[in-house]
Formats: C-alpha cells, sequence, structure tokens
C-alpha cells in the first residue's frame, strides 16, 4: 500500500514538474526573462528529485525486493527537490533574507555541525519545509496584492505540499499510523493545484523558437 | 507610489506603445516613447539600440528624423510576453 502511494505521488511529480518546467524554459527561450529561467530550474529539479525516488521504489519493487526503499536512493532525491524548492523562494527575493554581519554567518554555518549526525534526509526535509511555507507567504501576498486567481491556486499547491511534508515528519514519531497517507494525498493535491493554473495558458498563440 | 519595473517590463512597454499607439506606416519618435514608456532619454537609447539589433523594432527615415516601428518578430515577441508574463503573475513572480 505504502510503494503504490509513494508511486503514485512520485509520478504526479514528475509529471507537474516537467510540464512547469518545460513551459518556464518554453519561455526563457522566447523572452530571455531570468526570472524564467529560475522557474525553469526550480521544476526541472523537483521533476528529477521526483524521479529518482519513484525510480529508487520501481528498483525495489521490481528488481532489489527487500521490503524498502534505498536510504540513500529516498535521500538523493529530497535533496534534487529541496533545490528546486529554494529556486522558487530564492525567486521571491529570499536574498533579502540573509543575514549580513560576519558573525551571524558564523552563527549560521554552526548547527550543520551540530547536527550532521542527524539523519540527513530529515535535514533535506526540513528545509524544504520551510523554503515551501516561504514561497507560499510570498505568493500569498502576491495574490493579495494583484488579486489574481492563478496565483492563490500557486499559493494553496505550495502551502498543501509543505503542510504534507509537515504532516510527514509525524510519520517518523508514529510509523505506520494513517499521518503517513494523509500526507501523501495532500501532497498529491498540492501538486495538482500547483499545476491547474499552468494548464490555462494558452501556448497555442505563441511560435516557439526555432532552437527547441 | 509606482510599482518597480523590470528590464522586461519596460522592454514591453515600448513594444507595446509601437505596436498599439502608432500607425503601421510611421513609426514612433524617441520623444513619443519616452512619454509614453515613461523612461530616461540615456536609458531608452541602449534599449532602442538593443531591440533594433536583435531585430524586434525597424528604424524607419520618416522626414530627416529617426522613428521606431514595431517588427514581425518583435509581435511574435510580445505574444510571448505578454503569455508568460501572465505565467509567472500565477507564480506571484514578474518576469
Amino acid at each position: 500500500m505504502e510503494f503504490l502511494f509513494e508511486n503514485i505521488l512520485n509520478l504526479i511529480g514528475f509529471v507537474v514538474g516537467l510540464a512547469i518546467g518545460l513551459m518556464s524554459y518554453i519561455g526563457f527561450k522566447n523572452t530571455g526573462s531570468p526570472t524564467l529561467f529560475r522557474l525553469t530550474l526550480a521544476f526541472l529539479s523537483i521533476s528529477v528529485g521526483f524521479f529518482i525516488v519513484w525510480s529508487g521504489y520501481m528498483a525495489e519493487d521490481f528488481v532489489i525486493q527487500t521490503g524498502q526503499i534505498e536510504r540513500w536512493v529516498q535521500t538523493l532525491g529530497i535533496a534534487v527537490q529541496t533545490v528546486g524548492y529554494f529556486f522558487i523562494a530564492f525567486s521571491h527575493s529570499i536574498k533579502s533574507f540573509f543575514p549580513k554581519s560576519r558573525y551571524f554567518r558564523s552563527v549560521g554555518i554552526l548547527p550543520l555541525f551540530l547536527v550532521s549526525i542527524v539523519h540527513i534526509e530529515h535535514i533535506f526535509r526540513s528545509v524544504s519545509f520551510i523554503l515551501l511555507v516561504y514561497a507560499s507567504i510570498e505568493t500569498i501576498l502576491s495574490y493579495i496584492e494583484g488579486k489574481k486567481k492563478g496565483t492563490i491556486f500557486v499559493a494553496t499547491g505550495l502551502a498543501l505540499l509543505a503542510f504534507g511534508e509537515f504532516l510527514g515528519w509525524y510519520s517518523f514519531v508514529f510509523p505506520e499510523s494513517i499521518l503517513y497517507y494523509v500526507s501523501i494525498l495532500i501532497k498529491i493535491a498540492g501538486l495538482i493545484s500547483l499545476f491547474i493554473p499552468v494548464s490555462k495558458i494558452p501556448l497555442t498563440r505563441i511560435k516557439f523558437d526555432r532552437e527547441i | 507610489m509606482s510599482a518597480y519595473r523590470t528590464h522586461m517590463t519596460i522592454i514591453g512597454d515600448i513594444l507595446s506603445t509601437t505596436r498599439d499607439e502608432m500607425e503601421a506606416e510611421h513609426g514612433a519618435s524617441v520623444t513619443f516613447l519616452i512619454r509614453k514608456a515613461n523612461v530616461s532619454h540615456v536609458r531608452i537609447s541602449k534599449i532602442l539600440i538593443n531591440l533594433v539589433s536583435q531585430g524586434l523594432l525597424e528604424q524607419v527615415d520618416s522626414k530627416g528624423a529617426c522613428k521606431y516601428k514595431i517588427s514581425t518578430s518583435g509581435r511574435e515577441f510580445l505574444v510571448a510576453y505578454h503569455t508568460f508574463r501572465q505565467f509567472a503573475d500565477n507564480f506571484g513572480l514578474t518576469i
């Protein structure tokens, strides 16, 4: 059951990430916009991340058959997804929140050494959660300014992904509980919500760049 | 307070002005573009040189004055610009 849910989530994540990533890339090639370039990197990373985890589950299901996905594959996939979430957050000027003083920079590095014994996958999940919450809040603020319907779908999608990640933590504390499945369903809903406004973009009117 | 405009937005405004507000055969003067796109002379001069070299604008000589009109590539660029501006808007971003 767990494998089925994980496969559905990772496949949807792969397809949605790839679709939005390719659309951003077409936009970047046609306009040269750096924002669209960052969105391309973000969504292609998210897509690749989901694909890596999906491959891990498929390899486990059909080849290795030990009953559990290889830990390093899952960690790698989540790390690549985190890179994607970083670029979404970065597009919302995350730079302005970086501490400027040397003291804060040095303190900022310290926790990385202190928590290095904790499983690295949990660190990536935590970073993903923070980036998703940040990007979601920024998108909600943009919605308040612009009142565009599509923006609220993206904000909801990012918020649901963050909430799914948050609930996912509980499954480490209470393994085998229903919370794990709820977190996966919420993440799937988040990915679908992300794709809704993008699917309404009329790409047919655009004469694509010949180099694509 | 007016919102900050990115370089891409200014280019979009210039191209939209040359497409929507001028008759096809005449073209827009630099002064007209400065007024409509709300950009300084120094900045718009650099942008216009760039747009002409990219083939998005055509330079026309009208009674000794240098004027600019939008090219076919410029019109195609504008369609893409408006589409992907909507795309970026969905993410709460500006292209």
